[in-house]
């Protein structure tokens, strides 16, 4: 089976590299399509058919999959060249982007952003297995606001051969757009976890309660309600120190910070390496995930598997997640008042009580969220997809 | 006769259509004999109903060779042509310690305006008079800064000290509010130095006679005309919506304008429930906006951060009951339960107690605020007071 892992990108997000390697080592063939940044960093399961951000790679691009399509596949260029022009979107870019799929035709072509689904309905047309992945924004609150978008849904959706749903809540969601619930398959974002890691948390020595939130500064992740709450802690005499790594570059922050005089107790970091994050978070007493809209955070994953406890919202589908009380702890989107309340209450718990919810949250995270887990339920998506 | 000054207006494009404030103040200006020039940094559109000169600053598009070759043709152009200025130029910014590299960018930078004569060059945004701190001296004019909302308060967060060269320099500031004025001393700048000169606006075209006022009988039509910004504070209002239908109080919000926060304000609608009770109506005419107002109860301008705010001027101006935060110039707009309401910002639960408190007051205590507010705002901020005040200013 050829699967196409298509982003637009190459290399993708961590997660879409994490399940392209994860795919690999279960011995899949892969072809990636889209713009090539960087150098191949893939294996020889993987082809990369990819072109650089400029003209004269996209035009060499072109001339060689038109040039391929018309001395081999003239037929089915006519017809991919009639579709286009039906929709629309007979322009370069599109050819660009279009013309190496059908050479290749992959059994399976997996859209990873749900929004590009009307660029790519046409590859069920040449026998391919359209599966689409349901993830944050694209499904939560863009057809929301976008009411176009949302027709595209409601006519594109029943056609899909399958969904891959990172959460419950989202499949949910995805079925008010006609996606049919027997087509969508939920698979929980995966982590590499050694075997052998151990939990490094100790008892905090520190003076003041350490909080973190980690995340790029974009309103859904709702860190105005987290400085709200931080307010509030401050005003209740409350000792704590909150570092936001990534929200350095917002001045909607930077400005918060200042107006409520929180200068001292808040620290807005930029993007910083993987490692670095690692070690704020086992430092960290609690990751504080503020957001109004996810998936699944990543970020509490990776943090329940470090052994640092987690505060989060209820929204999207961190409540498949956490279990309140026993492997960490959440807090009703937006309510300020009460994440303060939350975040005064876990500084309170003994170092028993936390060991206890840390190891709970570390085995949930063993249990439901490793790579090979994932690539396991995304290959029963594949299977069942090519079936029908 | 006395000679009337000249004034060099530096903005970053000239004033749109919906730009009434400086459009205005262009016009208020020439009507008593002022002649104004624009210096803009782009030139896309050349208005046609300004009726004043517009020069722009070069145009650094292309290729590297050809910015290269503007830059040199700037550059030698004003050594050759305004050889004293240009040189003036150099010393000044040489003497505050800029380096050569940056002395030459700034003499290409300003070179558009440097070859003008004007007795005034007032700076319409406060970044727009960075790197520029030592035009208006190699020119022998007059120098002023206006300072807004978003210049005073915001740009300074995404560029530390920014101001500092400008703050040692003469220099006359016009602020929106009292509380503006408050925050700038703390920089160092001597009161006499800073005009108070508050928003105007069309105190003819916005209103409406009192026979046309009157309170919503079933639902309580409440309206915001604002970019969708964060710092106007609409989630916020949202989530007070939220509260007041939870309370069981009818109502329907109206939000005029346009903005990059749309997704996040109708996401925060949808989830909190209220989206079937707002209306998001885009960007609209002047026109509209009254018709919109005149259609409404109440006025919310629950900001985050806010100079002082036209939209607000203009609901009191039609007899809206106002509620306001008390961000910034917004306790000047509004006097608080005199001319309409103030609430601490940031706060949706007393925002929505507030807008309860209004709803449930008598027709005749509403009909006291309004006549007050509407009384206060055509007195008081109406075009003629602003244009003499900034005359006052330019007969320094």
């Amino acid at each position: 089976m050829t699967i196409a892992v298509y982003s637009g990108e190459i290399p993708s997000t961590t997660f879409i590299e994490r399940l392209i390697s994860g795919l690999v080592e279960h011995g899949q063939q892969l072809i990636l399509f889209g713009i090539r940044h960087g150098s191949n960093h893939y294996s020889n399961s993987v082809t990369v058919v990819g072109y650089r951000h400029n003209r004269f790679s996209k035009a060499l691009h072109l001339l060689k999959f038109t040039l391929l399509l018309l001395l081999f596949k003239r037929d089915a260029k006519r017809r991919l060249d009639s579709f286009l022009k039906a929709s629309d979107r007979y322009t370069l870019n599109d050819k660009v982007k279009c013309y190496p799929v059908l050479w290749h035709q992959p059994e399976i072509f997996h859209l990873q952003w749900a929004k590009g689904i009307a660029d790519w309905a046409w590859v069920q047309e040449f026998g391919m297995r359209l599966v689409v992945s349901l993830r944050g924004a694209h499904i939560n609150y863009s057809p929301v606001a976008n009411t176009n978008l949302a027709e595209i849904y409601h006519q594109t959706f029943p056609k899909v051969d399958a969904f891959h749903a990172v959460s419950e809540a989202i499949a949910r969601e995805a079925q008010k757009y006609g996606a049919a619930k027997d087509r969508i398959q939920v698979v929980y974002s995966g982590l590499d976890i050694p075997n052998s890691e151990r939990l490094s948390k100790h008892a905090s020595n520190s003076t003041v309660f350490r909080l973190l939130s980690v995340g790029r500064s974009h309103w859904k992740k709702g860190y105005v309600y987290a400085l709200d709450a931080c307010a509030i802690l401050k005003e209740n005499g409350f000792k704590f120190k909150y570092t936001i790594i990534g929200g350095s570059d917002s001045i909607e922050l930077l400005y918060q910070v200042r107006d409520l005089d929180l200068e001292d107790y808040v620290d807005l970091l930029g993007q910083v390496p993987f490692d670095t994050v690692k070690a704020h978070m086992t430092d960290a007493d609690l990751l504080l995930l503020p957001s109004v809209e996810e998936g699944i955070a990543n970020v509490v994953l990776e943090a329940m598997s470090l052994g640092t406890l987690v505060l989060s919202t209820d929204c999207g589908g961190m409540t498949e997640v956490i279990v309140p009380g026993v492997n960490g702890f959440i807090t009703p989107v937006r309510h300020v008042d009460q994440m303060a309340d939350n975040i005064l209450a876990i500084s309170k718990l003994s170092e028993s009580e936390k060991a206890v919810i840390r190891d709970v949250a570390h085995t949930t995270i063993l249990k439901n969220h490793r790579t090979g887990l994932m690539v396991q339920n995304m290959l029963q998506i594949y299977k069942h997809a090519t079936k029908e | 006769m006395q000679r009337k000054n000249k004034i060099g207006l530096v903005l970053s494009s000239p004033p749109g259509y919906s730009e009434t404030f400086f459009r205005n103040k262009i016009r208020g200006l020439q009507e008593h004999g002022y002649e104004v020039v624009l210096f803009v940094e782009n030139l896309d559109q050349i208005p046609d109903d300004l009726n004043c000169s517009i020069y722009a600053a070069s145009n650094f598009n292309g290729g590297i060779v050809l910015k290269v070759m503007t830059f040199f043709g700037v550059l030698i152009r004003s050594f050759i042509f305004h050889p004293m200025r240009t040189m003036k130029l150099y010393q000044l910014d040489k003497a505050d310690g800029v380096s050569i590299t940056k002395r030459l960018k700034h003499i290409v930078l300003n070179a558009f305006i440097l070859k003008h004569h004007v007795d005034w060059l007032h700076f319409g945004f406060g970044m727009l008079a960075v790197n520029r701190e030592n035009v208006a001296q190699a020119m022998q004019a007059k120098m002023a800064v206006s300072f807004r909302g978003f210049d005073l308060y915001l740009s300074p967060l995404k560029h530390p000290n920014c101001y500092v060269n400008l703050f040692q320099k003469d220099v006359y500031y016009h602020v929106l509010s009292e509380e503006m004025k408050d925050d700038l001393t703390h920089y160092g700048i001597r009161d006499e130095r800073i005009f108070v000169i508050t928003p105007a606006i069309d105190v003819s075209f916005f209103k409406r006679p009192e026979a046309l006022i009157k309170n919503s009988d079933h639902t309580l039509q409440i309206i915001t005309v604002a970019r969708l910004h964060w710092k106007k504070g609409l989630e916020y209002t949202l989530e007070a919506l939220e509260i007041l239908k939870k309370t069981g109080v009818t109502f329907h919000f109206t939000v005029v304008g346009t903005g990059s926060e749309y997704e996040r304000l109708v996401f925060a609608a949808y989830q909190l429930d209220i989206l079937e009770h707002i209306t998001f109506i885009g960007k609209t005419s002047q026109k509209d906006i009254k018709t919109y107002l005149e259609n409404s109860d109440i006025y919310l301008q629950y900001s985050i951060q806010e100079g002082f705010c036209n939209a607000l001027l203009e609901a009191q101006s039609m007899g809206l009951l106002c509620i306001s935060s008390d961000a910034e110039g917004l306790s000047e707009n509004i006097l608080h339960e005199e001319t309409g309401w103030v609430v601490p910002k940031r706060q949706p639960k007393l925002l929505a107690q507030k807008i309860q408190e209004v709803q449930s007051l008598s027709d005749s205590q509403k009909a006291t605020i309004r006549h007050k507010a509407v009384s206060r705002v055509q007195n008081q901020f109406n075009l003629e007071r602003q244009v003499q005040a900034f005359l006052r200013l330019y007969q320094l």
